[in-house]
């Protein structure tokens, strides 16, 4: 071979081998040892190919002189490249020539430069729909929040006068108005929790939940947060057993907040259980932190279902043993809450076992990061 | 205002496909506060113009022109949470590469710009076809068309695209411009009475105007 061409070719991107008869390596020029390997003389040509079903067969293609061959080759990198071969026969020696698929990568670059720039305008559009979708939502709760505003009043004053007609006016009216009185009063109070639940989801989402924090000893938050619950208890003929730490300290919460969460979870307990079934509910202090639980002896709530506790307008099939109504929004509530005093809320249930609300607030409450 | 070390960092890494590097610098900015504005005028603009006369002067290649494009739209994507809340104002614009023309993120960068100021955008990519456009134009109704070329060599393209728009929409206003138009702008575009070459983003809205509206709230 001719010096120059020798130069050239030791100097070119291109594959260079020269073979004896068996296949095995000879000499390979510089971009061959540069990316294959610095040791090549010696080795047989199959070894630099990439024979995942050991079906290379040398022979066959150095027979198909002059006919271009894909070949993957196992680069120094680890990482295999598909070069195109080409072999000729001279003398005693094989010449065999590799160079790059030019054309694939050329495909494979502009394909993920297409696909970048897809991806990158479907973010976009993902991102603008997002924002669409927040300033939706925040005109949904003005609305959810001036609507729910605009009821309370109304509804306040019906639930008024049907308590008065019935404490008054009892004894002037028959069973059945009765009736109709005791039906408007219900129904009163559950729009009135329908509403305080809406007016309290709107400020979470418009981000205008505020706490009022004061030191308060958490015993007698709960001693407060009980109340409603045990006259409930008491007409289910279900035992609400307390039971709390003699020495509970003092913590930094929003007092009628935690107070709304315990009676929220305590109500939920004792409208899932059965008449004369018992609701536990405990207070301990314990490693710097409150922990509360309330545990009924329900139906339990399936497994699959859990995850709808605490998203909101999401009912559990689960049936209150009273026939009470639920909104669906007390728990993602009495989570925002139990959140914002940095604290967690957990439920574990069992079905034909019951249910168990916990929640922990540390001992500094919301002023602890 | 882009510290010039940080802009040489930026640069460097850039040019050395370093995605991740890029991406932290772009991070600190927004964690400093840095205006998008400023972001995308001093730091992608620049970076892209002085890469693409890199690539005219044959000092880079054309795939490395391209990884460089790759990297600072994949960047676009860590705006993007701050650029959709501004307020409102009522205006639509489609923003749009003309057909054959493969370079988009220039013309991303104006749609991000206007939604900055408060206008619904369209994009609708690289090489969209004419009639396609013009579909979308006459759905959407927009105040503005935005037409983004990067290659000189596809102004016969760009001239036939505004003229399909004049004939269908002759009362929209078109604007047009990107790196194909720094070797001058082509006599044929004065022949249109409703477009406007915006020669930056920085002009966009000097010359254009495009934030004198007033938003719809606070």
């Amino acid at each position: 071979m001719m010096p120059i061409y020798e130069t050239f070719l030791n100097e070119s991107s291109l594959l260079f081998f020269i073979l004896d008869q068996q296949g095995t390596i000879q000499s390979a020029n510089r971009s061959a040892h540069k990316f294959l390997g610095d040791t090549l003389a010696g080795k047989p040509f199959e070894s630099i190919v990439l024979d995942f079903y050991n079906t290379f067969d040398f022979d066959s293609f150095r027979q198909k002189e002059n006919v271009v061959q894909p070949l993957n080759i196992k680069r120094r990198n680890g990482l295999p490249q598909t070069y195109l071969f080409k072999f000729k026969t001279h003398g005693n020696s094989i010449y065999a020539v590799g160079e790059l698929d030019n054309d694939e990568l050329e495909t494979v670059r502009k394909e993920i430069l297409e696909l970048n720039e897809e991806l990158s305008n479907l973010t976009r559009e993902l991102h603008k729909k997002n924002a669409q979708l927040d300033a939706l939502n925040q005109e949904k709760n003005q609305f959810l929040g001036m609507a729910a505003h605009d009821l309370r009043k109304p509804i306040g004053l019906i639930l008024s006068y049907s308590e008065f007609l019935i404490d008054e006016a009892s004894p002037d009216l028959n069973a059945e108005h009765i009736g109709f009185l005791n039906t408007i009063q219900k129904s009163c109070v559950f729009m009135k929790r329908i509403v305080d639940d809406f007016l309290d989801v709107s400020a979470i989402e418009a981000g205008e939940f505020e706490l009022d924090l004061r030191p308060v000893n958490i015993g007698d938050v709960l001693e407060q947060g009980l109340r409603l619950n045990k006259l409930q208890a008491e007409k289910k003929g279900i035992a609400l057993m307390v039971k709390k730490s003699p020495e509970l300290p003092r913590l930094l919460i929003d007092q009628s907040k935690i107070e709304q969460v315990i009676t929220n979870l305590v109500s939920n307990a004792i409208e899932h259980s059965p008449p004369k079934s018992q609701v536990a509910v405990t207070l301990t202090f314990d490693a710097g932190q409150i922990k509360f639980s309330v545990e009924d002896q329900g139906s339990g709530i399936p497994k699959d279902e859990l995850d709808k506790i605490f998203k909101p307008f999401k009912k559990t099939s689960i049936k209150k043993t009273g026939g009470e109504k639920s909104t669906g929004l007390g728990m993602v509530i009495a989570r925002k809450i139990i959140e914002a005093h940095n604290g967690r809320i957990w439920i574990n249930s069992k079905v034909n076992k019951g249910t168990h609300v916990h929640f922990i607030l540390p001992e500094k409450g919301a002023a602890h990061e | 205002m882009i510290d010039q070390d940080f802009y040489d960092n930026y640069f460097r890494a850039l040019l050395n496909g370093d995605r991740l590097t890029c991406g932290k610098i772009v991070q600190t900015l927004l964690d400093q506060g840095i205006e998008i504005k400023v972001l995308y005028r001093q730091l992608f603009e620049k970076t892209l113009y002085e890469v693409g006369h890199l690539w005219e002067n044959n000092k880079i290649s054309v795939a490395r022109e391209h990884l460089v494009t790759a990297i600072t739209e994949s960047l676009l994507n860590m705006v993007y949470p701050h650029l959709f809340k501004k307020n409102r104002v009522s205006k639509k614009a489609v923003i749009s590469c003309a057909a054959n023309e493969y370079h988009q993120i220039g013309g991303k960068m104006v749609a991000d710009i206007l939604e900055l100021n408060g206008w619904d955008t369209y994009f609708l990519g690289a090489n969209t076809p004419t009639d396609q456009m013009l579909a979308f134009i006459g759905d959407i109704k927009p105040d503005m068309l935005g037409l983004s070329l990067s290659i000189y060599f596809n102004f016969p393209a760009l001239k036939q695209e505004i003229e399909a728009v004049n004939a269908s929409f002759p009362q929209l206003d078109i604007i047009v411009g990107g790196q194909a138009f720094r070797w001058g702008k082509m006599p044929f575009l004065d022949d249109f009475k409703n477009l406007h070459y915006i020669a930056s983003l920085d002009l966009l809205e000097k010359e254009f105007g495009i934030n004198d509206n007033k938003v719809d709230s606070e």
